[in-house]
This record gives C-alpha cells, sequence and structure tokens, in this order.
C-alpha cells in the first residue's frame, strides 16, 4: 500500500496538521490576544463549517480547546527541557460512548 | 539557554528595516545555517528567507504584526498549502525540518523587533531544537487511519457470538411485548460485543503497525461526513525512517484486506505530530 498526498484527497489531515500542530513557541513572543496565541484561532471560525470543524462541535469547544492546549504548552515550557512523553491517550470510540483507554 | 564557550554571534540579518510593527511569520526551523532567499513562495507571494543561528535557521517572512485571518474557507485553504509548500522547500533542500502550525508569528517585543526576537529564540532553544533535528532526521510523518464498517462488523458478531444467537431464537419465541424487551437487552449485548470487538482490533493494529515506525502518536479519532458509512476506529501519526515506509505499506495491506476494514494512508508529511513539546 503505497501512501498518498495528493492535495485535493488529503487537505483535511493537512489542516489536521497545520493548525493543530507543529514547534511550539513561547506565548510571550508570538503574536496573542488575552493570553492566547492566534495560532488558527481566528481560522477555525471561519473553518467551522468545514469537517475538520466537526470534532470541536459548537464555538465554544474549540475555545476551551484551545485554551486547554495554551495552558498546557505554557505549563510545559516553564519546565523547559522537553518532559518525557506523556502516556498516549488512546480515544476510542465503538458505538455506546466508551472511557478512552491507555496504552 | 546559555551557551559557554562559544563566541557571541552576531544575528545575520539579511538587508532588513526594523520597524516596531512588523512581525516575523515562521514556517519551520531548518537543519542548516544559511542565510539565503527562497524566492516569493510565501503566503500571498511573500519573500521567504532565512534567519539564521549557528547551523540552524528559522525559514520565514515580513509581514504586518497581526494574525491572517479570513472569513472565506477557500482563501485560508490557499493559505495553508502555501504554508505546507514552503515547508516543502525547506525540507527539499536541507532534508531536515521543524514544521510550525499556520500563523505562528513572532513580534517585536521590549525594544528588541520581530528578527532579532526570532534570532534570540533560535539562540535560547539552540540545544531543543537540535535535539528535535536530530530525532526526526530521515524521517517522515505518515498519517494513518483504521475504519470499520459498523453494520458488516455487527453483522458478523451476531452470527458468530453464540449469546447474541441464542437471545435472538430466544426472541422469535416471546410475544410482541417481551420481544421488543429482548430486543432492547440484543441491541446492549451487541454494543458491548461491538465494543469489545474495536478494542482488540485496536490493540492488535496498534502492535503491528508500532513495531514498523519509529514513534506513534494516538490521534482522537473522527467522524467525516465523506467516510459514508464508515466509522474511524484509530488515527495515527507515524514516524517512519524515509525507506522504512514500503514495511509500513505491506501491514497496512494486509489490514486493508480484513472484512469491514479499511486504511487511510497519507504521507509524507514533514513531522509535525513529532516536534511538539
Amino acid at each position: 500500500m503505497e501512501p498518498t498526498r495528493e492535495a485535493r484527497a488529503t487537505l483535511v489531515d493537512l489542516l489536521d496538521r497545520v493548525l493543530d500542530k507543529g514547534l511550539v513557541l513561547y506565548a510571550d513572543i508570538i503574536i496573542s490576544l488575552a493570553g492566547v496565541p492566534l495560532i488558527g484561532v481566528n481560522l477555525r471560525a471561519a473553518l467551522a463549517g468545514m469537517e475538520t470543524m466537526l470534532q470541536y462541535g459548537v464555538m465554544t469547544a474549540w475555545d476551551e480547546h484551545i485554551r486547554a492546549w495554551e495552558h498546557e504548552n505554557r505549563r510545559q515550557t516553564e519546565f523547559s527541557i522537553a518532559p518525557e512523553e506523556a502516556a498516549s491517550e488512546i480515544a476510542l470510540s465503538v458505538p455506546g460512548e466508551k472511557e478512552p483507554i491507555r496504552v | 539557554m546559555q551557551i559557554t564557550g562559544e563566541p557571541e554571534v552576531t544575528p545575520t540579518i539579511a538587508g532588513d528595516t526594523i520597524v516596531g510593527t512588523e512581525g516575523k511569520y515562521i514556517y519551520c526551523v531548518a537543519d542548516s545555517g544559511e542565510t539565503v532567499g527562497l524566492g516569493k513562495i510565501g503566503i500571498d507571494e511573500n519573500e521567504v528567507y532565512t534567519i539564521g543561528y549557528r547551523d540552524i535557521c528559522a525559514v520565514a517572512h515580513r509581514c504586518p504584526a497581526e494574525p491572517y485571518k479570513s472569513d472565506d474557507p477557500e482563501a485560508i485553504e490557499v493559505w495553508v498549502l502555501r504554508h505546507q509548500q514552503v515547508i516543502d522547500a525547506a525540507w527539499e533542500r536541507w532534508g531536515t525540518v521543524l514544521p510550525l502550525a499556520f500563523d505562528t508569528i513572532i513580534a517585536a517585543r521590549e525594544g528588541s523587533d520581530a528578527e532579532q526576537n526570532t534570532w534570540n529564540w533560535l539562540r535560547e532553544e539552540y540545544q531543543n531544537l537540535k535535539g528535535k533535528i536530530e530525532r526526526v532526521r530521515g524521517k517522515a510523518e505518515y498519517g494513518v487511519q483504521v475504519f470499520w464498517e459498523p453494520k458488516l462488523i455487527a453483522q458478523n458478531l451476531s452470527e458468530t457470538s453464540p449469546e447474541i444467537r441464542q437471545l435472538e431464537e430466544e426472541i422469535s419465541t416471546k410475544s410482541r411485548g417481551l420481544a421488543y424487551m429482548y430486543r432492547q437487552k440484543l441491541e446492549g449485548l451487541l454494543r458491548r460485543e461491538m465494543e469489545a470487538e474495536g478494542d482488540s482490533c485496536f490493540k492488535d493494529f496498534y502492535r503491528r503497525i508500532k513495531a514498523q515506525v519509529d514513534d506513534i502518536r494516538v490521534e482522537k479519532t473522527k467522524t467525516r461526513k465523506a467516510d459514508q458509512g464508515l466509522q474511524m476506529i484509530m488515527n495515527l501519526s507515524c514516524l517512519v525512517a524515509r525507506d522504512k515506509y514500503l514495511e509500513l505499506g505491506r501491514v497496512l495491506e494486509e489490514i486493508d484486506k480484513i472484512e469491514g476494514f479499511s486504511i487511510r494512508f497519507t504521507g509524507p508529511w514533514p513531522p509535525y505530530s513529532f516536534v511538539g513539546t
């Protein structure tokens, strides 16, 4: 099986990565609004109609997500040295709501 | 981070005018100290260039100190694709990059302009950035999503589970009212069997995939309209040595061949999921 990166077919995969991930900078040197980094924040609003946003549901949900991310990020940058990788959290959803399991 | 025993290096600024309201849009950090212009390949045709510190550089363009924003999803798509294209260009040129998220803009702060702040950041984070570069050197990220067809899986489970079969037989002998209650019970049982099946598939596939990759991240599963009737049961980001992806592909092909399961395999991506904290 060969991987694909055909632009149209993988746009959602690209958005997932480009909007949510990547190297993190100290919040105090990047442009931010009220302590919330603007990485993709405005874009999320515009993309709310897109499939990639379904996971966030309503706007408040993604706002919380961003804040949580920011909080976590700040906490980790304060300790500066890259911490041991946190245990991977596995969110496996099958019909009938289920608690994520950890491996 | 304090670097001792090193002569102080001066910022390498390529004919920049220092403006307090100017920002630096950062695409990635690359494995090269080269200070060079890459042409007008940036977002909105901006000139992309590098800000170097020792043997690493930030790939950037000059922009106003405000984020890119738009209400038009198509405009955003164009930006995001361009963001990726610039990273691809750097990736191809220097072999190893640490990609940043879209819209990461370094601002001027407390008397130092954005370019200086970028350079200071490279300097302070140098050891950390070098460590990350070493971790992803020669590797690429691949997206692996595993889907199943819930209807087919449920059908198969109904046929193979003795408990479900027994319940179904009992239903046929019951009065209408009782049959309704039995059907509720059957649905609950089926749901639990699906969960157990999902768990066991997850563990099995995870183990087989993990054996083929250098690093792995478990992402949240998503529901997308485009996946019509399919349900994502695994969403993984895998870091794989460039020449090893064929072996991963072989394992994925095995899973893809199992009845009721399918795989989505994307990449190679720059290692977005492996450069965070």
